[in-house]
């Protein structure tokens, strides 16, 4: 299947129409800025998170009074029991989330001082218990220990795979359980309210050095990339790519913005890619004005020279962009929440890519030259006494000398 | 098939198997690329190492042995006082020559730089070359004690470095208790033993009243846990202990998990030969005098020395079998020399982890047959040849991983998705390039001949953008985001392979044995 064959699309006069459209959707993006300010995810802003699954329903009552300051989603599905907890700063390094566990298993969890829960500790205690009591009578050899060893695993992994154990049947039917065991166990182990499924926190001062170190990675990322232009091809080639970079970067700042999405390590990691990725149709195109330079017979100016490359990699943009669209939407659709953003943001950047290779670098390049004397109005003949052959003029029974 | 083209595809067979074996499970490696924090479940600490705490106590040993040895000279013992970490100021009793301090000071005190202050007490400052010395061997001393520790509690691969100057950044995958290994890791066990003076009291001036009165600047109080008559804990008590420490927990050559005639668990310890001298001299000295076993500044238990003990003892206290199996590791591992302070942590539980591999596996699986459909319909016969150059990307990406023990994440998982991506890309430019060339009129082979090396320049080009912005994304990064942008860098790299060498490969052997090609499915 091909597509865009021969097309003769006059991109260069949609510029206008395009720069407005792009200038109206970052204001809207800024508008939504002014409005609510940056949505900082904890990598940034500092705090904690806690992923909390409870064995039964969510006593949110108790976790509201207990954690005034923090802000109690539900994750996932209702019938999951599981909430995601937002602390805000503390200005001071500590184990912020550590503590809170430690506050909420307290609170919600009384009998821990005399019995080990199973839904909190991990295989280490379940071990030591098992191994000190020693209900199989197996002694105090090597072999014992790994004999007890293996059964806490057991039942570590099996609480791993339900996410939460809601009974202790659940427990004592994982393999390797005896009934003395399951005995022991339902003497001296009790189910806790809640297993934490993941904990982060991120004091001030990493906060902090991620804000910086994100920022300079972008920007620094963006000014190499345009040196780089500027070495292959020429001032203005480099000039209208960064502008081109920013203006992807700031279109995917602007949605960012409008869904009032969070922004963490992962969106920096998006945008670094947008720099790299989106840029590509830029070169691509770049790269076919240069050759075309080269070979053109008839005299044209920067504006024909910009249409007639974009015609000719018009269907390659296209399909590039396509595929990476396909990759993405399916990421979007199925990669679950920690992709989900991430994907977003990655998805608009390359929309914004391609469209900014047809509309916006033109706009700069031509305003550029019109700036700097019409230089780039250069090829064909007039100043080139070439031998080189263009497709339009040399009939193809010609052209096979030149193949290979 | 001409013999060159005939080494081509051998060596492309070669990568092929070579990059397959590098990810097919096997007994000895079970898991041959390793998932990261993110899909396996674990902990990512960052820690700043408070270097200062090991400064300042060498300013006090500093001070104390300037006491010491003007006592040992029978001289007047100077009072002192530390200014901050690196300095502290000795003040004579009046009318004293200074002459026999300095000789002290220049024998025994050489890593500080003595001047004198406008009142005329003499001021003692760490020398900068001694200090960043110290800094430095903390650090290392921090990173060996930890090492130690977390390997005593069984984790695999646990990952341990310092970063800038004083931070430390810990990986501990698949912990499954997370307050427990930062306890453990974060616990300076500094063990002590030291005398005593007076009898235990409730409160710190109660503990004071009965030490003599010319140890009274000699002693500091210190709080430990009071113990009724069956060992239980009921409450705290006060101690003065003397500020000298005879032994430490340097001086213990093990320390192991026991318990007492009655069952209660405690924790038994044997000492090296210097400490054991150094430990036989001391209880010698002091029989019927309390010994208290100090832990980080709090009193763990302070019986009374009954006769002298040279090489083992024991550690009572109200212990959990849990406190005694955690205390006996750490006092293996060795103590801290500073304490440490949680910067940032990142757990992840086992299910989570599980959860997210599933749902990243799955959107990828649907991604990549999405674009494979979406290749093949575009360019049919040739969309054959970029998928199948595609699946041996995907083999020596991830054969890559496996060899270099890059860390597969879940942005990585999105990664090998975008590189694919990337390497669609490639086979594009070319495509539409040979297409190009046909539709002028160009003969199959030349066309491809053409395709090719025109598309080269743009391809190196787009390449290059990507790898710079990867290259940025790795050198600022962490965690996840450099298991992607490694992820990255390497797909970029048998992207170009692929897409130039191989597609080139699987277009010469089916349209080279023709004589005269006229007709490409592209």
């Amino acid at each position: 299947m091909q597509i865009f064959v021969n097309s003769k699309y006059d991109f260069v006069k949609w510029r206008f129409y395009a720069v407005s459209f792009s200038v109206l959707f970052m204001l809207l993006g800024l508008a939504m800025f002014l409005k609510h300010g940056v949505n900082w995810g904890i990598d940034f802003a500092g705090g904690a998170t806690i992923t909390l699954r409870f064995k039964d329903a969510v006593p949110m009552d108790r976790l509201r009074a207990d954690l005034t300051s923090a802000s109690i989603q539900q994750y996932g599905k209702a019938d999951d029991h599981a909430v995601l907890i937002r602390l805000p700063e503390l200005n001071k390094e500590t184990d912020y989330a550590g503590q809170v566990v430690a506050k909420l298993n307290a609170d919600l969890n009384p009998q821990t001082t005399t019995k080990l829960d199973l839904n909190f500790h991990g295989k280490d205690r379940l071990t030591e218990l098992l191994a000190a009591a020693d209900p199989d009578a197996k002694g105090t050899s090597p072999a014992a220990r790994d004999y007890y060893k293996n059964i806490a695993q057991n039942i570590v992994t099996h609480r791993s795979e339900l996410g939460v154990y809601t009974n202790m049947a659940q427990v004592t039917s994982t393999p390797g359980v005896t009934t003395r065991i399951a005995a022991f166990l339902n003497d001296k182990c009790f189910l806790g309210a809640f297993n934490v499924l993941d904990q982060e926190t991120v004091g001030p001062q990493v906060g902090h050095d991620l804000q910086q170190k994100a920022i300079l990675a972008v920007v620094l990322s963006t000014l190499a990339m345009g040196l780089y232009l500027w070495i292959r091809f020429d001032l203005m080639f480099g000039a209208s790519a960064i502008v081109c970079i920013v203006h992807d970067v700031l279109m995917s700042l602007a949605f960012l913005m409008m869904i009032n999405g969070e922004f963490s390590l992962n969106i920096v990691a998006a945008l670094l890619l947008i720099v790299g990725f989106s840029i590509n149709d830029t070169v691509v195109m770049y790269d076919r004005v240069r050759e075309n330079r080269r070979k053109l017979k008839t005299r044209m100016n920067l504006e024909e020279q910009l249409n007639l490359a974009m015609n000719q990699t018009l269907s390659r943009t296209i399909l590039t962009s396509g595929s990476v669209v396909i990759v993405l939407v399916a990421l979007i659709l199925f990669g679950g929440k920690v992709i989900h953003e991430f994907a977003w943001i990655l998805l608009i950047g390359v929309l914004a890519g391609t469209y900014s290779t047809v509309t916006i670098v033109p706009a700069v390049a031509i305003a550029w030259n019109n700036m700097t004397g019409r230089k780039h109005d250069l090829a064909g003949p007039a100043n080139r006494p070439t031998r080189v052959e263009t497709k339009q003029d040399v009939p193809p029974a010609q052209r096979k000398r030149r193949a290979g | 098939m001409t013999r060159s083209l005939l080494w081509k595809v051998i060596i492309i067979l070669a990568v092929l198997v070579g990059f397959a074996a590098a990810i097919i499970p096997t007994a000895d490696n079970p898991e041959p690329i390793r998932r990261g924090l993110d899909l396996k479940g674990g902990t990512h600490l960052v820690m700043r190492v408070n270097v200062g705490d090991a400064v300042r106590l060498e300013t006090d040993q500093g001070s104390e042995m300037l006491k010491a040895q003007a006592k040992k000279a029978n001289l007047p013992i100077p009072t002192t006082r530390r200014v901050n970490d690196t300095t502290f100021i000795a003040m004579l009793p009046p009318d004293t020559p200074t002459t026999e301090y300095e000789r002290i000071a220049k024998d025994y005190l050489g890593s500080f730089d003595v001047s004198r202050t406008p009142d005329g007490a003499m001021q003692f400052k760490m020398k900068t070359a001694v200090q960043t010395a110290l800094e430095r061997d903390t650090i290392t001393h921090t990173v060996e004690t930890i090492d130690n520790r977390v390997n005593a509690l069984g984790v695999t691969e646990p990952y341990i470095a310092t970063e800038g100057a004083n931070r430390l950044v810990i990986e501990l995958p698949g912990v499954d208790d997370p307050a427990r290994v930062k306890d453990i890791i974060k616990t300076t066990a500094q063990l002590q033993f030291r005398l005593v003076e007076g009898e235990p009291g409730s409160t710190p001036e109660a503990a004071m009243t009965n030490v003599p009165a010319n140890m009274k600047t000699e002693v500091e109080v210190l709080p430990g846990t009071r113990e009724d008559a069956l060992g239980r804990s009921a409450g705290v008590e006060y101690y003065a202990i003397r500020k000298t420490v005879p032994v430490t927990g340097t001086d213990l050559k093990n320390a192991k998990a026991s318990k007492s005639q009655m069952g209660q668990p405690n924790v038994a310890f044997s000492l090296t030969p210097d400490g054991a001298r150094k430990f036989g001299d001391l209880t010698g000295q002091n029989i019927k005098r309390r010994l208290a076993i100090v832990l980080d500044n709090k009193v763990i238990s302070a019986p009374v020395i009954n006769s002298q003990i040279n090489e083992s003892g024991v550690i009572e206290g109200s212990f959990t079998p849990q406190q005694v199996a955690d205390l006996s590791l750490q006092l293996r591992s060795g103590s801290l020399p500073a304490s440490l302070t949680t910067l940032e942590e990142r757990t992840v539980g086992p299910s989570l982890g599980r959860d997210s591999i599933r749902q990243g596996v799955l959107a990828s699986l649907i991604g990549f047959i999405a674009l494979i459909l979406a290749v093949l319909l575009f360019y049919k016969g040739a969309g054959v040849n970029a998928v199948l150059a595609l699946l041996l990307n995907l083999v020596i990406l991830l054969g890559m991983m496996a060899l270099f023990h890059a860390t597969l994440t879940l942005p990585g998982i999105a990664g090998i998705i975008l590189t694919l991506g990337m390497a669609i890309d490639s086979n594009v430019l070319v495509f539409e390039r040979i297409r190009e060339e046909l539709r002028d009129g160009k003969m199959v082979r030349a066309a491809i001949e053409n395709g090719f090396s025109r598309a080269f320049g743009t391809i190196i080009d787009t390449h290059m953008t990507t790898i710079i912005s990867a290259l940025f994304l790795f050198q600022f990064g962490t965690g996840p985001i450099k298991g992607f942008a490694v992820t990255l860098l390497i797909g970029l790299f048998a992207s170009v392979f692929t897409a130039f060498f191989v597609s080139r490969v699987i277009f010469d052997v089916m349209y080279k044995s023709q004589n005269r090609p006229t007709e490409m499915s592209i």
